[in-house]
Order: C-alpha cells, then structure tokens, then sequence
C-alpha cells in the first residue's frame, strides 16, 4: 500500500517534469523493465490530461455563466422570438429569397420597359394636334362667350386644336391635314379671342396639308401679311422659330435646324430643335429674319426637341397645285419682308395676329 | 435585429489575441456579443432561452479549442463561425430530440464546421466521462480530487482543510479516492 501511494507519487511527479535528472532516468529504466510501471504511467496521464480538460472547461463554464448573468436575457427573448404575425416572420426568414426575387422582377420590369422604349422610338412619330380636354374647354368657351361678339352659338367645345397661319389677307389659312381631318366643322380663333368658321377647301394628303377659308361674314379681311415664304438657303444651325397654340394662349418656341432632312430621312422636311406640344401643329416656322421656312407638323416619341416641319418648298409646291379657281384667284405669297430687320419680339407681335387657333369638332 | 449588437464586440483579432492570453474581460465582450445572434436563431427554430444558453456556450468551447490549439485561421469572420457551429449543435440536438427540423430558420452565412465538430465531440465525451465519474465518486472524495488536481492546492492545505491527523493520512486518502476514481472514469 505504501509502496503504491509512493509510486504514484512519483508518476505524478514524473509526469509534471519535477524530478530531478537522474530519479528521471532511473524511472524510465524502471518503465522499461517493469509493463505494469509503463501501463500505470500511461494510464496516469491519460487520466490527467481528461481532468485538466476538465478543470478547463468548467473554468470556461463558470466564466462565461458570469457573462451570461449580465446579459438580459428576458429584453432580448422578448425581441428576438417569432413574431406572432406570420408575415413578418416568413420577411424575417426569407429575407435573402425575398430580396433576389425582388430585384429579379425589378430588373425584368427595367428590361422589358427599354425594349418598349426602343422599340417605340423607332416606331412612331407623333402628331402634334391637340385632343382638348373637356374641361378645359368648357372654360375656354365661357371666355369666348364673353369676349366674342358674333359667335354665341359656339358654345360646343372642340375636340381637336392646332395652329394656323394666313396665307392671304382674305382668310385663306394653311395648317395641317391631320388637323382638320375628318372634321364636322372648323373654326378659327385669332389672337384677340375672336372665333371665326372656316371651311376646308383643299387638301394635300402627301404633304399633310391643308387649306382653310375662313367663311365667317364678320371676318374682316387682315391687312398684307408681314412674312414671305423662303424657299431655299436654310441650313443646319439656322435659328428659327414658331407661334403655335398648345394651349388657349399662342405660345412661342424658339430653336435651330438640326437637320436638313426629317423622320427617317424624308427629304421633304427639316428637323429642328424645338420644345413643341399637342396644338403646335400647323404652325408657321420662320427663320430670324422673320421668313417662312416652313409648317410644323409633328416631333419624335422619346426624343425630346426632335420635331419635324414641312419645308416651305412644299408649302408653295401644294399652292401651285391648287388650281386658280378654288382659291378664287392665284395664291401669290408677298414678295416684301416687312420683318426683316426687326427684333425678334417686334417680330412676334406682328406676326400673332396672322397666326391663328384651329378648333376642330368632330 | 443582429446589426445593432454588433457596435460593442471587439474585432476578431482582439478576440482570438484575448482567448489566447486568457483575458476575461474579451471572453465577456465576446460572450455579451454574439449571444443575441444565437438566441435569434435558437427561439426562430423550436427552441427557448435555456438551449439558446447551453448551445452558445458549447459553441464558444468549440472556438476556444480551436483558437487554443493553434490551428484557428481567421478565414472567415468569427460571427460566421460562431453561428455556423452553433448551428449545428442545435440542429444535432433537435434531430437527437427528434423534434421538428424542416425549414431552418437561418439569420446569417453559413460556413462548413463539420470537422470541427467531430473533434469537439470525442472532447465532449472525454468531458462527460470525468464528469460522470466524479459525481459517482461522492464526498469527500471529489472535492480532495478538485482542490489537489484542479485548485492546486497541496498537501498540507488538504490535510488541515478536511482535519486529517498527518498528512500521510491525507495522502492515504487522497490515493484512495485517485483510484477510485480512475477505475470509474477508465471503466464507463
């Protein structure tokens, strides 16, 4: 028994390193001679390695029960556990899924919505004529009411509008085909307010144009027009400009040819670069000295400042094919300026009173 | 949920430096960390507070081990490695339990900790058995084995603590009980 309790001793010594160099020595020859030694020592340190991983971890244990006790663990229970409503919990879950799902359907959207794009960048050009709303027509045509001396019966309001600009002092008014197409009845709009009947009395499919007469009994013939008709010399990065009625007052827009040629390269057209709306259609385009250069008559879906104008070649082209008769006598455009020269809001003003509002019923 | 505990844990170098030196004081910065992301994920799939507790603990015994056995690499981050092993351990016990696993509710990356694992297993068993045979050891046996193996006490603090006459009576005692033990731990 004693010897027992002295042999462990040593082990234990032996095992920890605290025996001297030769006891050291000495021990090992006495495990090399004696298996049951050699077992005991092995054994010995198998146990000991055990309880020291032992003795580690309930240290960790112990250690870490004293940060558990700091924490709160009801506050963070409370927050942290599944949520009663089972949408919030399925966000919680699948918050990943959810998200690639998301931006999965956004970009399909982004995608699909460009090829829309493109493809309607190719595909149309739109016509400027104004669809009128309701509304604002009623309103516009209580004004009227007021303001007109002749024309109480047109209280109806229009459905279509566009611009028009005289091409004689008698009433004879060029606008655009698609303005006045299929219409029931027409009339005019002068810049005081003034509403006139007019009638249509020549069309140009080709070119989108067509020729009004203003019909009305109280139409007083204008006085001789200010601008001529230009029909050459113009060049890309000329300044232009135009008096239209996108809205129930004329409104001025000014620019630059872009481009000699039009839609798809359709020569009978520039291209220039102004802001145009519904209702600019018809509109005379002049170029700063005050000459028409030509009619605007539509501007690019998507391109913004993409707008197109029949070149004023045309304008007389559609004139001379216009026999005598129907327009009671040779349409001959002035051959005098009387704008040259004259700044571009002197200009305007005489200009808006040749420039007229198309209201289309029908 | 598992950003805002982030502010006040140190960066993972600081922890893996700190168990290295033994400091108490990142253990509890470590410890006060992490356990929220645990506890999210413990009571999200069919647990309470109690397994969130044991599961953490156990986990951060495994990242102990490994940081002290000096093969740790920081090759991805700590968070990553906590919550992957703790899941683990978690999804074990619930299989053992035969509860309820489909649809694990994750809250963060998962990174593969099976090896890990494995080790921290055979530990485990080791740990169990030291265990089991010192509660079958009974007093004063056990607390003699504590304080001279694992509080280091000697001796002579043994002999006056429990009011042995010599301290050969001690280590007569002290060796009985050695034995005792040993042969419970060697035989379960």
């Amino acid at each position: 028994m004693r010897n027992e309790i002295e042999l462990e001793g040593i082990i234990e010594d032996y095992l920890n390193g605290k025996l001297s160099e030769t006891e050291r020595v000495a021990f090992e020859q006495l495990r090399k001679n004696d298996p049951t030694v050699d077992h005991k020592v092995v054994a010995h340190k198998v146990f000991l390695d055990a309880l020291g991983e032992y003795a580690n971890k309930m240290d960790l244990k112990a250690k870490m029960d004293r940060a558990h006790a700091e924490i709160d663990v009801e506050r963070l229970t409370e927050a942290l556990r599944p949520h009663p409503s089972r949408i919030i919990n399925l966000w919680r879950k699948n918050k990943a899924a959810i998200a690639v799902a998301a931006s999965f359907i956004l970009l399909t959207i982004v995608t699909v919505y460009s090829i829309q794009q493109n493809t309607k960048q190719i595909g149309s050009v739109e016509l400027v004529s104004r669809e009128l709303t309701k509304i604002k027509n009623s309103q516009s045509s209580l004004i009227r009411i007021i303001n007109s001396k002749n024309t109480p019966k047109n209280v109806k309001p229009a459905n279509f509008g566009g611009t028009g600009f005289a091409l004689t002092a008698n009433g004879y008014l060029l606008t655009n085909l698609h303005v006045v197409d299929g219409a029931d009845s027409v009339y005019v709009q002068d810049s005081k307010g003034d509403s006139y009947k007019a009638k249509v009395v020549r069309t140009d499919s080709q070119y989108d144009l067509a020729i009004l007469k203003i019909t009305d009994r109280s139409f007083s013939p204008l006085s001789n027009l200010p601008y001529r008709l230009k029909q050459s010399g113009i060049g890309m990065g000329d300044v232009v400009y135009t008096l239209g009625f996108p809205k129930d007052d004329a409104v001025f827009g000014e620019g630059y040819v872009s481009s000699k040629t039009g839609y798809n390269g359709d020569t009978t057209q520039y291209q220039v670069a102004i802001p145009v709306n519904p209702g600019n259609s018809g509109g005379p385009l002049l170029d700063h000295q005050g000459n028409i250069i030509g009619v605007i008559s539509a501007k690019e879906k998507q391109v913004d400042g993409a707008t197109f104008a029949i070149k004023s070649k045309y304008i007389q082209e559609a004139l001379n094919s216009i026999p005598n008769d129907s327009l009671g006598k040779k349409v001959a455009f002035n051959k005098r300026n009387s704008l040259q020269g004259l700044s571009r809001n002197k200009q305007v003003q005489k200009i808006q009173d040749y420039v007229f509002m198309i209201k289309v019923y029908k | 949920m598992s950003n805002k505990l982030s502010s006040s844990v140190p960066t993972d170098r600081e922890v893996v430096l700190g168990i290295l030196n033994d400091s108490e004081d990142t253990l509890n910065k470590l410890y006060t960390g992490y356990f929220p992301m645990v506890l999210q994920f413990i009571l999200n799939n069919n647990g309470d507070e109690d397994d969130a507790k044991d599961v953490y603990q156990e986990g951060i015994i495994v990242l102990y081990n490994k940081i002290k056995g000096g093969n740790f690499e920081l090759s991805s981050k700590l968070k990553t490695y906590i919550y992957s092993v703790c899941r683990r351990i978690w999804l074990k016990k619930l299989s053992q339990e035969s509860r309820k696993t489909n649809n694990v509710s994750d809250f963060e990356d998962i990174m593969a900790v099976e090896v890990d694992l494995e080790q921290h297993e055979e530990k485990d068993q080791q740990f169990d058995k030291m265990n089991d045979a010192l509660v079958h050891l009974g007093e004063p046996c056990k607390t003699i084995i504590q304080d001279f193996y694992i509080n280091g006490l000697s001796m002579q603090d043994i002999c006056e603590k429990f009011g042995y006459t010599n301290t050969d009576n001690a280590k007569t005692q002290k060796y009985k009980c050695l034995q005792r033990l040993k042969k419970l731990f060697f035989q379960v």
